[in-house]
């Protein structure tokens, strides 16, 4: 075979191993969860591909094979063996291996103090509340940002109907379902931004329902979560200040809390800080100035049937003003 | 085949049916392309003929209503006083009121326009609600403006129920409201140059600065703000906004015009009427409750995030307003016949969240408030809001 015959699927093999990496794979694990999940799936993987090697060796036998291994083959052994014991000595430490692998219930703390944060899923973006120390609770949404290096304790839960928490890269699927609080405990070993992604149908526009995870070192980590305490930025400019007050005069305060203004609603997500995520409208635009106006007047094509009011009565240089002052809060 | 009709006979028939029918198109055609058939509104009708159109009509009426269920308009005085206004100037021209005949171009129509009082009792609610609603072929009836509006077409029903016990005072009271005492042009009231539109078209149903609102079924524009005012009667005006009221009176009045309407009921700081006590349906503290913060679980946002006493001009204040008047806008909202301007649909997609319970309960705490002026909010906001803001810190 020369190398110009091998070339072709050397590429195809390339493009298709390119899938296995990236900020959203199960193939590429960045904490202590995730990576059990990983290597219980190469033991399924690798001891199911031998497992089928051993099948066709023996239906191969048992059409090509000689009179004699044919006879022996379709005696009543190879349905005691093949049927009943090696099931049976297979699938029951695997499942032994399975429950000391994944662990029942939350993973261990190894005595620390997790960080405690509560994510809601609602039609069609996600509610993050962290909860410190003292009690106190910080809104935030579609995005959650962690220290690397410690456990975060997740309780989840749902608004409205069934949806699921799944960051591949950190852990496994956790269904979020009415009336119920599920609990998913993990911590990143390094930094990085992963996505997440609703993984389990819940209406028109659950495709449109991602969400980002920050692992920050814990220094970085801690200076985040002061400033996102903190109320809102100041306007630092005409402009801004303009924004604050036709943002508070068209009634997005109705909807929308800005901690430190009269903006006050919880209908939506809280924007004290908002323009400090990554990304604007559940994980489907890049927060920029020009996409938080784009999707104050668009909203409903860009997510459709989302709950946020359509706001196309606002004149140009009215959204630009707006959009202005929530791009600054940082 | 039926005994006696051989096929040559039967094509016989055939023939000589095709044949009729064929020779009386043609003398129909050529009876039309001579022009010998007299048009004139002025040379009537055959009696046999107004006998055979009145029997047609009336059948027409009574089958096509037939499935029409009317609702109770006894002692519904808000539904008089709102029907008599609009009859006033979209009726009466044609066909006349107590005290004031019809003019006389109208009653040269053929048919005539009829003087309504003594034909009423041939029908019943939901005929004349049909009628009013689409009109008649061939009469000149008009259909309703606005095909959506059946709670108007209902209230000129329930006017017309009124009509033929009414005197010609009574007719002025109830048709004219306080406009009757002040016929003067806005011009005067604001004394600025523009045309003289006389407010009294207005008038008749807002009140003015001495009177409100004849009906609960009536705004009170006093104080809500002149960019909302004119937005509204231009929203009428090019018909994205329905109301068969509305509409023709705002399609009459010219950009200055609206504005000079606009700014002498923004300019009325109150109506210095007795606001009537409202006869609340609904839970009152359950209403503030969603006016100030909503109701999260359904994604209501509070009502007073945009209609409270510092949001932008574009948004009505609601404090004060008739209960039955929001109440009924609320459900124009809701069943997408208030969704065609883009201000309006942002309103509609929220009205879709509400129940009929929450409609009565927000409509009844607005109702129990006392009607508050734009410029007297203004002030009031500029003495209240650093305090606000700084307690909220």
């Amino acid at each position: 075979m020369t190398f110009f015959q091998t070339c072709p699927a050397l590429i195809l093999a390339a493009v298709l191993l390119t899938g296995c990496g990236g900020d959203q794979s199960v193939l590429s694990p960045f904490s202590e969860n995730a990576r059990t999940v990983n290597i219980l799936s190469n033991v399924l993987f690798i001891g199911g591909f031998l497992i089928l090697a051993v099948v066709i060796v023996l239906a191969g036998l048992a059409v090509f094979g000689s009179a004699h291994l044919r006879r022996r083959l379709a005696g009543e052994n190879t349905v005691v063996v093949g049927g009943l014991v090696f099931p049976l000595v297979t699938l029951t430490p695997l499942l032994l291996y399975g429950y000391a692998l994944l662990g029942a219930g939350p993973a261990p703390l190894d005595g620390q103090r997790p960080l405690e944060v509560t994510v809601i899923g609602e039609q069609w973006w996600w509610r993050v509340i962290y909860t410190d120390s003292a009690g106190n609770s910080i809104r935030s949404a579609n995005e959650l940002r962690i220290p690397v290096g410690r456990p975060v304790k997740l309780s989840l839960k749902t608004a409205d109907v069934i949806h699921s928490f799944w960051v591949p890269n950190l852990a496994g699927k956790v269904d979020m379902i009415p009336g119920r609080t599920n609990t998913l405990t993990l911590s990143a070993d390094s930094p990085g931004i992963f996505r997440g992604q609703c993984a389990e149908y819940c209406g028109g526009a659950h495709a449109l329902m991602a969400f980002k995870v920050v692992a920050l070192p814990a220094k970085e980590f801690a200076t985040w979560l002061e400033v996102e305490q903190s109320p809102a930025r100041e306007p630092q400019s005409q402009v801004e200040s303009e924004g604050l007050e036709l943002f508070l005069a068209n009634g997005c305060g109705g909807c929308h809390s800005v901690r430190g203004t009269p903006a006050r609603g919880t209908v939506g997500p809280d924007l004290t800080h908002v323009g400090g995520r990554k990304t604007l409208a559940a994980g489907v635009l890049p927060n920029t100035a020009e996409s938080i106006a784009r999707w104050i007047r668009d909203n409903q094509e860009i997510k459709p049937e989302n709950r946020m009011l359509p706001y196309r009565s606002l004149e140009p240089a009215e959204l630009s003003a707006i959009s202005s002052y929530l791009a600054g809060l940082r | 085949m039926i005994p006696g009709f051989s096929t040559p006979r039967l094509r016989a028939l055939g023939s000589w049916i095709v044949g009729s029918l064929v020779a009386v198109i043609c003398a129909a055609l050529l009876f039309a392309w001579s022009g010998l058939y007299n048009i004139a509104a002025s040379s009537g009708h055959l009696a046999v003929t107004r006998a055979f159109l009145e029997f047609g009509m009336t059948n027409s009426v009574r089958t096509q209503s037939a499935m029409i269920e009317a609702p109770n308009l006894v002692n519904d005085v808000d539904r008089v006083r709102l029907g008599a206004g609009h009859y006033q100037g979209g009726c009466a021209p044609c066909h006349g009121a107590p005290g004031e005949p019809a003019n006389p171009i109208a009653k040269h129509m053929l048919p005539p326009p009829p003087t309504l009082a003594p034909h009423v009792k041939r029908w019943q609610d939901k005929h004349l609600f049909w009628i009013v609603k689409h009109g008649m072929k061939y009469t000149g009836m008009p259909a309703w403006a606005s095909q959506d509006r059946d709670d108007e077409v209902w209230a000129v029903v329930a006017f017309l129920r009124r009509l033929p016990h009414l005197t010609p005072e009574g007719y002025r009271e109830l048709a004219y409201g306080s406009a009757s005492a002040q016929r003067r042009p806005v011009t005067a009231l604001l004394s600025s140059g523009s045309d003289t539109p006389d407010i009294a078209a207005c008038a008749k149903c807002h009140g003015t600065k001495s009177a409100g609102p004849t009906s609960s079924l009536v705004p009170r524009l006093a104080g809500q703000s002149e960019t909302y005012l004119a937005q509204a009667l231009r929203d009428y005006a090019e018909n994205s906004r329905q109301s068969g009221i509305m509409e023709p009176i705002a399609a009459e009045l010219d950009e200055l015009t609206v504005k000079a309407v606009a700014a002498y009921y923004a300019g009325l700081e109150r109506h210095r009427d007795r606001q009537p006590e409202p006869s609340l349906t609904g839970d009152h503290d359950a209403g503030e409750k969603i006016a100030r913060n909503g109701a999260p679980e359904e994604a209501i946002p509070s009502c007073l995030s945009c209609h409270g006493q510092n949001a932008a001009e574009r948004y009505p204040r609601l404090a004060g307003q008739p209960q039955r008047y929001l109440a009924l806008q609320l459900g124009l909202f809701r069943s997408g016949v208030r969704a065609n301007t883009e201000r309006a649909r942002t309103m509609a997609a929220i009205a879709e969240r509400l129940s009929d319970r929450q409609i009565a309960q927000v409509t009844a705490y607005f109702a129990s408030l006392p009607p508050l002026s734009l410029t007297q909010n203004m002030r009031d906001a500029a003495v209240d809001a650093p305090a606000k803001q700084g307690a909220q810190r």
